[in-house]
């Protein structure tokens, strides 16, 4: 999910929804879903989120409630899925990055102790999105007729690709990594109520003084996904060292220290995995009979659940606005 | 430096029919008069608006822009009786918008302008029929068609002339036809769009019942409504984008 430190060297600002109308957002589908699952919808009860034979339809929820805020504000989504994690999967980064998920993981249970059903929650909250809860946004997007891409590897490293192309305006995602990733401009808190924080790359190397390998460097130093922070290097610590002394080596050699597979970390965020073979169309036109027939009653979500949403989406996408005449 | 007097009245008519779109507007003082042009933060209704220095029992300025919240000045506004006077002094220094009717004073904080919403760029638009029908009509054909559903026809029909309304509703439907005759005067042209009942019923209380109001309408294309208040010394004109037909 990236680091959160990050947020200390980011230039962040928020940004009214309305000034944002007429742009397209590369969503990094995991992340947002994610955010749905555990911040919005899961919980609020049990019993509506679930099948008759348990199966989890809370992201079906997620996204019928979700797109109306896109829609509304006539922000056209691209919703970016990751891949398969094979090309990642044997490589000790990966393995490393398991084991820290797992500790974290584990921690955030022993914080909860003594309340078993929270416990539990938070149990359930860390396992990865399910393949019926990827098959099913997947269809229900379809069915929206919102542009799904699917990414090589990363969703959020192909948005950004997609946006430093200049193909879409902004990349959706909470997770700090965006930066590390060059996304230029990077949408946070799409899914929370009021305006969403606009992360801005060339702002941030501007600020500090760095290059963008500079500021994967000083990542790597303060801890990133695939690798343990140096102990005692913070965010000012980092940024200081990396400019003092060029690069990440220079830093190993001045402080010796050393970060296992630096290199390919740092490729990991410098050329991750990413396609140009990607295509979208970016009128929507959904069709609300067949995705309400697919969510409330192949999926057997409560009508009531998602109706407002329903209606929300179907009044803003044939609703136009005066701009398109200016 | 803006130092004006008004009738409360065309005030709260003014503020009205920017109001029913937008919660914050910038207010340009113009040397002939005020001037505001808003539209809603989904870029679906729009006022252009102007109220003559004549509409004012005394109106000074050397010009400027000034934001303010209007529902906060419709509220100091409705204190005064529709006849009662309200005067409105800027203070620069402060900028704060001192307010005073019949010896209560109001001080009002100003919104910078900079950061209220930018102004819209008018539309251009080449609409073919235009009809001037009465406030009341555009009033009883709204109230009708919002009984039965959330969004209504506007249309003209080019061969027999007349202007039409229709609203579908699940079970009921309403339509209204509306001759040459029943109307202040018609150019038909080929026009038929589809609008949202709640945008138009926002706009149809900023419209005066006894206005003469002149409606350009083309083929889902946006409409424009302009009507005049305050004794003729105020225009405004409301744009409203269409629903377009998804099948």
């Amino acid at each position: 999910m990236g680091n959160a430190d990050l947020r200390d060297l980011a230039v962040i600002e928020d940004v009214p929804f309305d000034d944002l109308s007429g742009s397209v957002v590369a969503v990094d589908a995991h992340n947002w879903l994610y955010r749905y699952l555990t911040t919005t919808v899961r919980w609020t009860s049990d019993d509506i989120y679930t099948t008759a034979d348990g199966a989890e339809v809370a992201n079906l929820v997620g996204v019928v409630q979700g797109l109306p805020k896109f829609f509304e504000h006539d922000i056209t989504p691209v919703f970016v899925f990751d891949g398969s994690v094979v090309d990642l999967k044997d490589d000790e980064v990966e393995e490393r990055r398991e084991a820290r998920e797992k500790r974290e993981e584990e921690l955030e249970q022993a914080r909860e102790e003594g309340d078993s059903l929270a416990v539990a929650r938070l149990d359930s909250q860390t396992q990865r999105l399910t393949d019926t809860i990827l098959t099913t946004t997947r269809k229900a997007l379809e069915l929206l007729d919102v542009p799904v891409i699917e990414a090589p590897a990363e969703g959020e490293a192909q948005a950004a690709h997609m946006a430093r192309e200049g193909d879409v305006d902004y990349v959706g995602t909470e997770d700090y990594d965006a930066l590390l990733l060059g996304a230029p401009l990077t949408l946070r808190q799409l899914t929370s109520k009021g305006d969403p924080e606009l992360m801005d790359f060339a702002a941030t190397l501007e600020t500090h003084d760095l290059t963008w390998e500079q500021l994967v460097d000083a990542a790597i130093l303060m801890g990133t996904d695939f690798n343990e922070g140096i102990s005692g290097i913070g965010p000012k610590t980092a940024v200081t060292a990396v400019r003092e002394h060029g690069d990440l080596w220079g830093v190993f050699e001045a402080r010796d220290v050393y970060v296992d597979n630096a290199d390919r970390i740092r490729d990991l965020f410098l050329n991750p995995a990413v396609t140009d073979d990607y295509d979208y169309d970016p009128d929507i036109e959904p069709d609300l009979e067949a995705a309400r027939a697919y969510v409330c009653d192949e999926w057997e979500v409560d009508p009531d659940e998602v109706e407002r949403g329903f209606e929300r989406i179907e009044q803003s996408v044939v609703q136009t606005g005066l701009d398109r005449w200016t | 430096m803006f130092n004006a007097i008004v009738s409360a009245d065309t005030l709260r008519t003014t503020l009205d029919s920017v109001s029913v779109l937008v919660d914050e507007c910038k207010i340009h003082l113009e040397a002939d008069g005020l001037e505001i042009r808003a539209v809603d933060p989904a870029n679906v209704g729009m006022v252009d608006m102007r109220l003559s220095s004549s509409a004012f029992e005394s109106y000074e300025t050397d010009g400027g822009v000034i934001g303010v919240n209007l529902s906060r000045l419709e509220d100091i506004a409705g204190m005064a009786d529709a006849d009662q006077l309200v005067h409105l002094e800027l203070d620069e220094e402060t900028r704060k918008l001192h307010i005073a009717i019949d010896g209560l004073e109001y001080t009002l904080a100003l919104i910078d302008p900079d950061s209220i919403r930018q102004e819209p760029d008018l539309p251009d638009l080449d609409l073919a029929a235009e009809i001037v029908i009465e406030g009341r009509d555009i009033d009883r054909a709204v109230t009708a068609a919002d009984m039965v559903s959330d969004h209504i026809a506007l249309g003209v029909n080019e061969g027999e002339e007349f202007f039409y309304v229709d609203a579908e509703g699940d079970t009921d439907d309403v339509h209204l036809e509306l001759t040459r005759e029943d109307l202040i005067d018609l150019t038909a042209g080929p026009a038929h769009s589809l609008f949202s009942l709640d945008y138009l019923k926002d706009m149809n209380k900023a419209i005066p019942k006894d206005a003469e109001v002149r409606m350009e309408l083309g083929e889902e294309f946006p409409v424009k409504m302009h009507f005049d208040i305050a004794e003729g010394e105020g225009q405004v004109t409301f744009m409203l984008a269409p629903r377009i037909q998804s099948d």
